[in-house]
């Protein structure tokens, strides 16, 4: 277990990472802090590494056979790759939200109780509770209090995606990994999703993948530029959009290729 | 659209619209048939006695069917308690576990498996089961537990390759929302994967059971045909379809003896009727969850 | 209740025709150097062929020559098919045709009762031989079978294993052979033989056990046809019948000769009736003390036999017809004590 001493803000911290499938290496030698309560965007063209490199984050990538991380990830200063990691306590520490919102086929307080009940929480009262909570925190309570038991696949995408926002808050984890949480979604609730974040990095780190420049602009504090299987650049996002360091990346910026 | 095609489009759907005819009439016949003979089953020897009665002789020119009623469910239903789980295991296993590797040799030969026809299971019953139950347990050998080990090595691929199928075709969206809220696999595949799966896994098991109810001519091989009930799994029994497919033949036409034979087949078709519709209704529940 | 016409010819011009009937004349010096010499009696059943004695129609002891306008009237059938010839009885226009020589060839199909097939796979082997453009299949299915299927016309010949009933079809009825009926058990059962009335109390359901008949004690797994077997009938109404038992539903019901010896030959507790054509891998009871062999049926002592027939429509046509003469001619009946079953006439 590696200690990194002067770094109390600093929630994880990526060094030197080597990503594999199989052969085919996509991320290379990668080295990045992510500061705790804030949000950090990772952006680049398809294909750059960048969703990959969100799931080294909860190790979502073990599923994938023949995939192989080289290089050492420090979450609160542990290795999550480490041989004593507990990958099913690090996914409930680092919570996911996915590209296309994926509800489980059940009812709405299911899905929120779901990851509860896993967790060990059997107390019906307890469950209830959290469950008001995160909806409240998320915005939904308002919308769906009364329709618990309707199945979560009729709420609108917009509607789900902050379900499964809530579901994955529901869990008290550490951070939340979002995979182009708004590609699949309308402008107005883009815009709901966006204010979420902002109120919801006051409790947890947040790190986001997303296509969308002005997106990344306007919701995240840091920012990194992702270009075949490289970090080019990482840095606040006021200086990568304004003063960014690469040619490669100012030309994304502007919008002349990706 | 030119001539040429309006006139092909047209020649295409009548053609379909007239083989569509043709197979639902077809289909009509065989039910109007086996109702119609059926029925006089039931009139002849009477609704209650011919299905609660326990006597088949073509002498006193009496027949009723309980036994084979009884035989046909036991028979069934002993090879489902045992296939189902063994059969959704191995789905599980083959979907979610098994290296890639080992899939890719299993799966077709499960698949090949499911090709084979039924005389064969019956025939290996035949020569190496049954010796054995009478060597080991006792009685004739030819007994139930025969019959149902022989549908359930005949309905276990059914299952495995339907269920496979099934459990590989749940969304793997479904899959990664469980595991990034922290379950395990098995938590997942519990969870998550079978109950998204259930349709499926229904109409796997619907299948099976057809099959199994169908079955004639393996059972007729292990089962022994004698018109009792069974007391225990190594005594022999009868089945509604192997009754059919042991007497069809010898039974003169037009007469009351070709009219119970009917009936059995008209009691088949109402018990694979009301397996039907319950895995249709639960299909519909599946589909409104999921 | 047999169909099968006698043709008591009426058409004294086909008599004049075949006029080689030796019984005109029957000189010595003619029937020295005749082929095939035919004996009969006015109203006499029985006749000689070649000095053997016959049943003119062994289903029909009534049928014999008659007299009548001052002429003597002989069944054509009886004459024509011993001396090789085809004779036709057509039903609707009621004529009768008689033919000699020319090719055979097409196709037959028979099916119906496993008593007959081993039988009927050697006639047929033996015709095609004689006919090489002839092609004769079989299957089996039972009595019942065979009776449903040449009523039905799905094939030409049906093979019965017992007599037709009243309620079953109308068809020609064509004696070919006699069987009797073997009581088998296992090589392994320490018994040699039972009484009919044993057997019917076994096969009742009465006795169950071996030591109840002399044997080792173990539980006999009895062994018997499906319902409409005519080996089945042949049993029931000769073993059961009589004592006025019922066949218990216990029994494990099998559906061809077969089946019943494989499964009593693999069944050490087994026992099972068959053809005496199926006894080989098993052991043949001695039926109140005689052993199932021909000449215990021929001399009337084995009490369980039956005729075996094939069944044709009433129209059939010249090969099904023929080859139905050849199995009843000498040659086929060759073939008859050949394959361990009983000739007609014996």
């Amino acid at each position: 277990m590696k200690k990194n001493e002067n770094c109390d803000h600093i929630k994880l911290s990526v060094h030197h990472l080597d990503f594999f499938y199989g052969k085919k290496q996509v991320l290379r030698k990668i080295s990045m802090d992510i500061h705790k309560h804030s949000i950090t965007a990772l952006m680049g063209p398809s294909g750059c590494g960048k969703s990959t490199f969100l799931r080294v984050m909860n190790r979502m990538n073990d599923l994938i056979p023949e995939a192989r991380a080289i290089g050492t990830v420090l979450l609160d200063n542990e290795d999550i790759y480490g041989n004593n990691t507990d990958v099913v306590k690090l996914r409930q520490r680092v919570g996911m939200v996915f590209q296309q919102p994926n509800p489980l086929p059940k009812s709405i307080f299911d899905n929120m109780a779901y990851g509860l009940r896993i967790k060990g929480i059997k107390d019906k009262q307890k469950i209830a509770e959290l469950i008001e909570k995160s909806l409240k925190k998320t915005s939904l309570w308002g919308e769906v209090k009364d329709e618990l038991h309707k199945s979560a696949l009729s709420l609108s995408g917009g509607q789900q995606q902050r379900l499964c926002i809530a579901r994955a808050i529901v869990m008290e984890p550490e951070m939340i990994l979002m995979d182009e949480p708004c590609s699949a979604l309308d402008p107005i609730s883009t815009t709901k999703i966006e204010e979420l974040m902002k109120e919801l990095v006051d409790d947890y780190t947040i790190v986001i993948v997303t296509h969308n420049m002005q997106q990344a602009q306007r919701v995240s504090d840091w920012t990194g530029f992702f270009y075949m299987g490289d970090l080019l650049e990482f840095d606040k996002t006021k200086e990568i959009f304004h003063h960014p360091k690469e040619k490669k990346t100012q030309e994304y910026i502007e919008g002349r290729w990706g | 659209m030119s001539k040429h095609e309006q006139f092909s489009e047209k020649l295409g759907k009548s053609l379909i619209f007239i083989f569509a005819s043709i197979s639902l009439l077809i289909l009509l016949s065989i039910v109007f048939f086996i109702f119609r003979d059926g029925f006089l089953a039931f009139k002849e020897n009477g609704f209650f006695h011919f299905i609660f009665g326990h006597d088949w002789n073509v002498q006193d020119n009496t027949f009723s069917v309980l036994p084979l009623i009884v035989g046909s469910l036991v028979v069934t239903i002993g090879a489902l308690l045992f296939s189902v789980p063994i059969g959704f295991s191995c789905a599980v296993f083959l979907a979610e576990i098994a290296p890639e590797k080992v899939r890719n040799i299993v799966k077709p030969a499960i698949d090949i498996l499911v090709g084979i026809p039924s005389v064969v299971f019956g025939l290996l019953g035949m020569i190496l089961l049954v010796p054995y139950i009478r060597d080991h347990y006792g009685g004739p050998g030819l007994s139930i537990l025969a019959a149902i080990i022989v549908l359930i090595l005949m309905i276990l691929p059914t299952i495995i390759a339907q269920a496979e199928d099934s459990i590989r075709s749940v969304p793997s969206s479904f899959k990664n929302a469980s595991l990034a809220m922290g379950a395990t696999h098995l938590q997942t595949i519990w969870n998550v994967i079978l109950p998204c799966a259930k349709s499926g896994l229904v109409s796997s098991v619907m299948l099976a059971s057809g099959r199994a109810i169908g079955e004639a001519m393996a059972i007729y091989m292990v089962i022994g045909n004698t018109f009792t009930f069974p007391k225990s799994l190594i005594d022999p029994s009868r089945t509604l379809t192997s009754n059919i497919v042991g007497q069809i033949e010898e039974a003169a036409v037009g007469g009351t003896h070709l009219h119970a034979l009917f009936g059995c087949g008209l009691i088949l078709l109402f018990i694979v009727f009301i397996l039907n519709s319950y895995s249709f209704f639960i299909k519909r529940r599946g589909c409104r969850s999921c | 209740m047999f169909k099968r016409n006698k043709i008591l010819s009426v058409i004294v011009g086909i008599v004049a025709i075949l006029g080689i009937a030796s019984f005109m004349v029957p000189s010595n010096a003619l029937t020295a150097t005749a082929k095939t010499t035919i004996e009969l009696w006015l109203n006499k059943p029985q006749a000689k062929v070649n000095g053997e004695t016959r049943w003119i129609d062994d289903t029909n002891h009534s049928v014999t020559p008659i007299s009548k306008w001052g002429r003597t009237l002989l069944p054509v059938r009886f004459i024509s098919e011993n001396f090789g010839l085809v004779t036709l009885w057509d039903a609707k226009e009621s004529k009768v045709t008689v033919m000699q020589g020319g090719e055979l060839a097409g196709t037959i199909s028979e099916a119906g009762s496993t008593s007959v097939l081993p039988l009927a796979e050697k006639f047929a082997l033996a015709f095609m031989k004689k006919h090489p453009k002839v092609r004769i299949s079989y299957t089996g299915g039972g009595t019942g079978a065979g009776i449903k299927q040449s009523a039905g016309g799905t094939v030409d010949i049906g093979a019965a294993s017992r007599d037709l009933k009243i309620s079953e079809p109308d068809l020609m009825v064509h004696a070919i052979a006699r069987d009797g009926v073997a009581i088998i058990v296992n090589k392994g059962i320490g018994i040699t033989g039972l009484t009919i009335d044993q057997l019917g109390k076994i096969y009742a359901g009465q006795v169950t056990d071996w030591k109840d008949v002399g044997g080792k004690s173990g539980k006999i797994n009895v062994y018997t046809r499906e319902e409409g077997s005519g080996t089945r009938d042949t049993f029931q109404s000769m073993v059961l019948d009589p004592a006025g038992l019922k066949m218990s539903p216990a029994c494990l019901a099998k559906k061809s000769n077969g089946e019943i010896q494989m499964s009593v030959q693999s069944d050490p507790n087994g026992i099972g009736y068959v053809s005496f054509g199926y006894t080989e891998g098993v052991k043949g009871l001695l039926l109140n003390g005689k052993e199932p062999t021909i000449e215990n049926v021929k001399n009337g002592s084995y009490p369980i036999s039956r005729r075996l027939y094939f069944l044709t429509k009433h129209n059939d046509n010249l090969l099904v017809q023929a080859f139905i003469a050849f199995c009843r001619s000498d040659e086929g009946q060759k073939i008859v004590s050949q394959e361990g079953y009983i000739q007609l006439a014996d």
